[in-house]
C-alpha cells in the first residue's frame, strides 16, 4: 500500500518540523516588520530583505552546515542530522518572506488606520492595537506563505537533515530518495501530497484575503 | 481655538510645498469653509489644522498653546478635541455601530453608553437600518456619513470634514446639510474642504480660498 505508516509519518513530520519553523521564524518576523512599517527611511533594509527572499535554499543549507559540524563554531550543540537543525535552517528561510509580506501589510494599516487612529482620539498604544488588527488577516496570511515555503524546500532538509530514516526524512527529501531509487510511484504520492497541502494553503490564502476586506 | 501661524508644509521626498507661509485662526461655533482647486492645499491645511501633520515650519497654536511642544498626554487630550474625516472615509472591520462607538470605547467610556450614543447618532443620520451591517458593506455615500456620524458621536470643539459631499446622492447631500445646521445649537465648529462653497451656502460664516498652498482669500460670509 502506497500509503503506509511510514508515509504518514513523513508527512505529519514535515508539517510539524515547517509548522515549528514557521512560528519561531514568526516571532522575531512580526516584530521586525512593525519596527520597520512604523518607522521612516527603511526602504533599504526592507529592499535587502526582499533580495533575501528568493536565496537559495542549498546555499543557506550550505552555511548551516559549516556552522552546525563538528569543526563549526556551532558544533558544540550537536544539532546536525537533527530535526532541530531543520527547523533553524527552515526558520531563516522563511524570515525575509514573512518579513517582506506582513511589512506591506502593516505598512500601509500604519499608514492608514495609524492616521485614523490619531483623529479619533487614541493613544500610541491605542493606535498601534488599532494597527495591528486591522492588518490579522494580512500577517495571518503572510504567516502561511511562509510555512508553504518551508515545507516546499528540499536544500536546508537534505544538507543539514540528512533525510535520516524515522528522524529528519520529510516530504521532499523522501520524493528525492524515492525517484533515486526508482520508485516513482511512491515519489508521486508523497508529490501529490504535498501538493494538495500546498493548494489547501493557497485556498487558505484566498480566504483570509476576502476576510481582509471585512 | 486653533490658530496657525506662518505655516509650511511640504511631503517627504518632494520639493515644492504643499502649504506656503499660511496664518489663520479657526475658532469653535464657526462654520469655515475651505475652497480651492485639487493640488492647492486644502487636505494638507485640514491635516495641520487639525493636529494629524507636524508643519515643517511656522507654529500651531491651541488656544495659545504651542501643540507640537507639549507633551504627549497633554497632545492626546487636545487632539480628542478635533475630530479629522477623511475625504475617501477609513473604516475598521466590524459592523458600523461598533465603528461609530469605537471613539468613545477608547475614551473609557462603557460599552452600553458609547453603543447608546452610537445608536441615537445612526437615527439622526437616518441609518438605523445600517446598525449590525459590516463596514465593508456600505456604499461609498453610506460610508462617508458613517465615518462623519463616528466624528460627531466624539462632541469634539471642531470637526475638520474633508469633501463631505463627494460621494454623497441628493438625499444624503439634504441630511449632511440638515445635521450641520443643527450641530450649530451645539457649538461646534467646522471647517470644511470642498470643491462647491455653495452647497455649503446656507450653513457657512466663513470662506478661506487656497491656491497653489497659499491662502488668497478668507472673508466672512
Amino acid at each position: 500500500m502506497l500509503f503506509d505508516s511510514e508515509v504518514f509519518e513523513i508527512v505529519t513530520r514535515s508539517i510539524a518540523i515547517s509548522g515549528t519553523a514557521t512560528v519561531i521564524a514568526s516571532l522575531w518576523s512580526l516584530p521586525l516588520s512593525y519596527f520597520l512599517a512604523s518607522r521612516h527611511r527603511t526602504e533599504l533594509a526592507v529592499s535587502i530583505i526582499e533580495a533575501l527572499v528568493g536565496i537559495p535554499t542549498v546555499l543557506i543549507g550550505l552555511l548551516l552546515y559549516f556552522l552546525l559540524s563538528s569543526q563549526g563554531p556551532l558544533g558544540f550543540l550537536h544539532l546536525l542530522y537533527t530535526p532541530q537543525a531543520i527547523v533553524v535552517g527552515q526558520a531563516v528561510l522563511v524570515t525575509p518572506l514573512i518579513v517582506s509580506t506582513s511589512y506591506r501589510v502593516l505598512r500601509n494599516a500604519v499608514e492608514v488606520y495609524g492616521e485614523l487612529a490619531i483623529t479619533l482620539g487614541a493613544s500610541e498604544i491605542q493606535a498601534m492595537t488599532i494597527a495591528l488588527r486591522e492588518s490579522i488577516p494580512g500577517i495571518l496570511a503572510s504567516i502561511v506563505m511562509g510555512f508553504s515555503r518551508a515545507l516546499g524546500e528540499l536544500g536546508i532538509a537534505l544538507i543539514v537533515g540528512g533525510n535520516i530514516k524515522g528522524l529528519t526524512r520529510v516530504m521532499t527529501t523522501a520524493i528525492a530518495l524515492e525517484v533515486s531509487k526508482g520508485e516513482f510511484e511512491k515519489a508521486v504520492m508523497l508529490g501529490l501530497i504535498l501538493v494538495v497541502i500546498v493548494v489547501a494553503i493557497s485556498i487558505t490564502l484566498r480566504i483570509l484575503k476576502r476576510l481582509s476586506t471585512y | 481655538m486653533i490658530e496657525l501661524q506662518s505655516i509650511w508644509f511640504r511631503y517627504p521626498r518632494q520639493r515644492s510645498w504643499a502649504l506656503r507661509n499660511v496664518s489663520l485662526v479657526l475658532n469653535r461655533n464657526e462654520y469655515v469653509a475651505v475652497v480651492g482647486p485639487n493640488g492647492s492645499g486644502k487636505t494638507t491645511l485640514l491635516k495641520i489644522a487639525s493636529l494629524i501633520y507636524r508643519p515643517v515650519e511656522g507654529k500651531v497654536l491651541v488656544d495659545n498653546r504651542d501643540f507640537w511642544s507639549i507633551d504627549s498626554d497633554e497632545k492626546l487630550s487636545i487632539r480628542r478635541r478635533v475630530t479629522y474625516v477623511h475625504e475617501k472615509p477609513v473604516l475598521l472591520r466590524g459592523s458600523v455601530l461598533h465603528n461609530i462607538a469605537y471613539g468613545l470605547l477608547i475614551r473609557g467610556i462603557s460599552r452600553e453608553k458609547a453603543l447608546e450614543k452610537a445608536k441615537s447618532m445612526l437615527k439622526i443620520f437616518n441609518l438605523e437600518y445600517l446598525i449590525d451591517r459590516n463596514s465593508r458593506e456600505l456604499s461609498a455615500g453610506e460610508a462617508q456619513l458613517v465615518a462623519i456620524a463616528r466624528a460627531l458621536v466624539l462632541d469634539p470643539d471642531i470637526v475638520f470634514l474633508d469633501e463631505p459631499f463627494a460621494h454623497l446622492d441628493r438625499e444624503k447631500r439634504s441630511i449632511l446639510i440638515e445635521v450641520l445646521k443643527n450641530y450649530r445649537e451645539k457649538g461646534m465648529g467646522f471647517v470644511i474642504a470642498t470643491h462647491n462653497e455653495y452647497m455649503l451656502s446656507s450653513v457657512i460664516d466663513r470662506v478661506l480660498v487656497l491656491e497653489e498652498g497659499v491662502l488668497v482669500e478668507d472673508r466672512k460670509v
